[in-house]
């Protein structure tokens, strides 16, 4: 029992952290590329703690709590069911009494939970950008499934565990014994990070309208926390399933940071897509490629 | 009076479960030249027994309330009779008795709605009479060709001959599923049905579509794969009823996600989650199989919780449209967690049971490699969030739309009562998946001659591509859930009610009473520039069948012109041909 809550605080803890380093990092990065300097890599960490440390908050009714409380739930419960590293006691949470699909799943609960939130608000704007992120999600969870369908047809298993017991070494790695998967579900994987250019949902900065539009005071530090939580979860989770995972902490910062790296090297170049463009390129293109994966990897043998 | 009817209808709407718990042994009953009439209780009939027994009291309880209506409660007990005669037959003379006797009961029932329109009327009738002569068309030619109308597996049939099977039946089951296209009699008699008789048309006569479907494969000794072999890790045949299934699923989410009612966006609801159950079944594995049986048993459940509470909302608010309503969430609390239950077991999420059985569709297509089928299926049971949101958002969250959303108080505790069952079955399912696999699903399974699912613990869903521990994943959230909301509201500072419903962030202007706030009616309305959905959502099959009617109209048209205009002289000459017919055949001896 203590092995198990001592695991878990480790892992938020390790979550949190990495999430606010990767955030403040990205704030860098996106500034350099625009020659600022931008703030400091510590940046995120010091916007939460104020969020978190507001004396008043605006609530509308009880449901408009407690939606903060489900997609914070949400997404604790989605770090303990990820196995953080590979051959080791630690950092596994309940990732044994789970399996991908249900992370997947998981992924999803808590920003459904805050949805309702959103509605009890009264807020017609809020309610228009739940209604944008459902439908982006529509747009993204195709080919991501599909992409990660071909591996666990590959492996035969959807236990995030023996994926990972699979790749033994470089050479075996899902990025080299299966591209086409990687390259499948790599943009909806940014699209469901919030990442820009399929960000129009959160609308971060110009447009008042988003499903935050109401959120105030600790309750938007929740919002926060989770959010960078989340990240961290959902780059591990494909630092599992295709980079071989991690034996050591050090390794798993190394993949995971690889990957925002990307996602981020993205997020700067391209400008961004409407919602229904959103969906549209995620049916055309990266769909498109996994149905000629299907057919190239698992038609093509006739098995 | 009053009482005793009252106090008999309940007793009737038991029957299902006496007859689950109390059938022993086989009955049979000879008729004319050796056919005889079998029914017997085989697993599979059980399982469907099963969902009777759990959904008609339920259905019964609220229906008590209103003064009791006797013509009614015949047609219930005659409809009941029926589906349980279809369930129990062993052949299908007492197969097609009891679905006759399911569709005209069910017909006059739908009648006696005061919203039941000429148009909902006829084409119910129309099209469950169709699928009623499919089914004896089918059952005849079984006969023609066995000698025999028992369901049981036939040796050595013809390809061409189990094609005929395979489609007559087929199209009989589709259209009581209310696959696309044949399911334009469903929303409409959903939506006309009394509310409460809509939870029973979607949570259990659906089913008796399902259950056919169940049976069909029973007819060839090795399933599908018999009629035109097999494709990748399943049956071709199997793979055609698949993607029927899975295109029905998909567009009738859409479907769902732009309807203004809440009746109309439950039925397309209904036949988008029998869509996929269709899919499973065509996979035809015994996860697939598994998973479909889960999938009958927690739409039956959701279905029956969320028309029963739907049915409460409308009765205390007259009110129907999305439009109409708004902001019950405080006025009605246990409605809302009737319908916060019932969508989240029909969007599939975890920890609650509808999410169980799309992990064993899932994992059934995985495992068959039709991948194809899995990313639709993953495209329908996304968008069902939409409509899952519209149905919770519309009726409860937002501002209330019209004086009576403002007034409306909770629904009778007629209503509660079921719903709260229902509640507690669906969450205890979610716990222990486990145990329906174990109680409920592997008997049927093993009744079928197929390999069981099987698991270690009733806390666990378990299947060769590995599962999940149900009280670890419910247990964890909520834990996490009460702890954080506990720790943050007791650090919650200076946190307080916002001073009016119109203290919004509304583009830096003050909304009053008078501006449109509430999202209900137009949510979804942005998805048609989607261009695939834009264009699903702009066809319709009613032109299609308005273009079979003309072309039904103008055959009979031309036929009619071979009759004259006297009908004495067409009579005269149907008993003429009648006569001739009966000397050549006496004459001949034949």
């Amino acid at each position: 029992m203590a092995h198990y809550i001592i695991d878990a605080l480790a892992m938020l803890g390790m979550s949190y952290v990495m999430g606010f380093l990767f955030y403040g990092f990205y704030r860098q990065f996106n500034a350099r590329v625009q020659r600022r300097w931008g703030p400091s890599v510590f940046q995120n960490f010091f916007d939460n703690m104020k969020f978190l440390f507001k004396t008043e908050t605006i609530i509308h009714g009880p449901m408009f709590f407690f939606g903060p409380m489900i997609i914070f739930a949400g997404a604790v419960t989605t770090v303990l069911f990820v196995p953080y590293l590979k051959d080791s006691n630690w950092l596994q949470g309940f990732s044994h009494s789970g399996n991908l699909i249900l992370i997947i799943y998981l992924l999803v609960v808590g920003p459904l939970g805050n949805a309702l939130a959103v509605g009890s608000s009264g807020n017609p704007f809020g309610v228009m950008g739940v209604t944008r992120g459902l439908t982006r999600l529509m747009g993204l969870e195709v080919p991501f499934l599909l992409g990660l369908a071909l591996v666990m047809v590959q492996h035969e298993t959807a236990s995030v565990h023996a994926i990972m017991a699979a790749q033994t070494d470089f050479a075996h790695w899902n990025l080299m014994t299966n591209p086409i998967a990687f390259i499948v579900m790599i943009l909806p994987f940014m699209a469901s990070q919030h990442a820009s250019p399929f960000d129009v949902v959160g609308a971060p900065v110009e447009v008042y309208a988003g499903p935050r539009v109401e959120f105030s005071g600790r309750l938007l530090g929740v919002l926060m926390t989770q959010n960078m939580m989340m990240t961290v979860a959902k780059l591990v989770l494909i630092a599992d399933l295709f980079l071989g995972g991690a034996t050591t902490i050090w390794a798993l910062i190394a993949k995971t940071f690889a990957l925002f790296l990307l996602t981020a090297a993205v997020s700067t170049s391209f400008p961004r897509l409407r919602t229904e463009q959103t969906v549209d390129f995620f049916w055309k293109i990266p769909l498109g490629l996994g149905v000629i994966g299907v057919i190239a990897t698992v038609w093509f043998p006739w098995s | 009076m009053n009482l005793v009817f009252k106090l008999l209808f309940l007793g009737l709407a038991l029957t299902p479960a006496a007859s689950l718990f109390s059938w022993d042994g086989a009955v049979a009953w000879s008729l004319f030249n050796g056919i005889t009439l079998s029914f017997d209780l085989t697993p599979l009939s059980a399982f469907f027994m099963l969902l009777l027994a759990i959904g008609a009291p339920l259905i019964a309880v609220p229906m008590l309330r209103e003064k009791s209506d006797e013509s009614a409660y015949a047609l219930y007990a005659l409809l009941l009779l029926g589906m349980q005669l279809l369930l129990l037959a062993g052949d299908f003379i007492g197969f097609f008795i009891g679905w006759e006797m399911m569709t005209w009961s069910s017909y006059l029932l739908l009648l006696r709605s005061p919203r039941t329109d000429l148009e909902g009327a006829q084409s119910y009738i129309l099209f469950n009479l169709a699928s009623a002569f499919l089914l004896l068309a089918g059952m005849l030619f079984l006969y023609s060709i066995t000698d025999d109308f028992r369901i049981q597996a036939v040796d050595g049939l013809l390809t061409a001959d189990k094609l005929v099977l395979f489609v007559l039946f087929g199209l009989a089951f589709l259209i009581k599923v209310g696959a696309l296209p044949l399911h334009l009699w469903v929303p409409r008699s959903y939506d006309q049905a009394p509310d409460l008789f809509s939870a029973f048309l979607s949570a259990l006569m659906s089913k008796m579509g399902i259950y056919g479907l169940m049976v069909l494969p029973l007819l060839f000794p090795d399933g599908f794969s018999e009629i035109s072999g097999r494709f990748l890790n399943g049956p071709v045949a199997g793979y055609v009823l698949a993607w029927i299934g899975i295109i029905t699923a998909t567009i009738a989410t859409f479907k769902a996600i732009s309807q203004e009612d809440m009746k109309r966006l439950l039925a397309y609801s209904s036949i988008a989650q029998v869509g996929y159950i269709v899919t499973a079944l065509g996979v035809g594995s015994s996860l697939a199989i598994g998973g479909a049986l889960f999938q009958a048993l927690v739409h039956t459940l959701v279905k029956l919780l969320l028309f029963i509470t739907i049915a409460g909302i409308i009765l205390q608010t007259g009110h129907r449209r999305f439009i109409d309503l708004g902001q019950l969430i405080s006025r009605m609390p246990i409605s809302f967690f009737g319908v916060l239950i019932g969508i989240i077991g029909l969007a599939g999420m975890p920890p609650l049971p509808g999410f169980a059985a799309k992990y064993l569709m899932y994992v059934g297509l995985i495992e068959a490699h039709w991948l194809l089928l899995l990313a639709a299926m993953i495209l329908a049971s996304t968008a069902s969030f939409v409509y899952c949101y519209k149905l919770i958002y519309g009726p409860f969250l937002g501002h209330a739309n019209s004086p009576e959303a403002k007034t409306a108080t909770e629904a009778p505790w007629q209503y509660l009562i079921p719903q709260i069952i229902l509640m507690g079955m669906l969450v205890a399912l979610g716990i222990f998946p486990g145990w329906a696999i174990d109680v409920l699903i592997d008997p049927v399974l093993v009744g079928l001659n197929m390999t069981p699912i099987g698991t270690p613990a009733w806390n666990v869903l378990a299947t060769s591509y590995g599962g999940y521990d149900g009280i670890a994943v419910m247990g964890v959230f909520a834990t996490i859930f009460v702890l954080i909301s506990g720790l943050f509201f007791l650090l919650r500072g200076n946190m307080h009610r916002a001073a009016s419903p119109y203290d919004l962030s509304f583009c830096g202007e003050v909304p009053t009473a008078d501006t449109p706030l509430h999202y209900g009616a137009g949510m979804g309305r942005e998805l048609r520039r989607v261009p695939l959905i834009g264009w699903i959502l702009r066809h319709t099959t009613t032109g299609f069948y308005a273009g079979l009617t003309r072309q039904t109209q103008a055959a009979a048209g031309v036929i009619g012109t071979l009759y004259g205009s006297n009908p004495q002289t067409w009579l005269l000459l149907a008993v003429l041909i009648f006569a001739v017919t009966l000397t050549i055949q006496s004459v001949t001896g034949a």
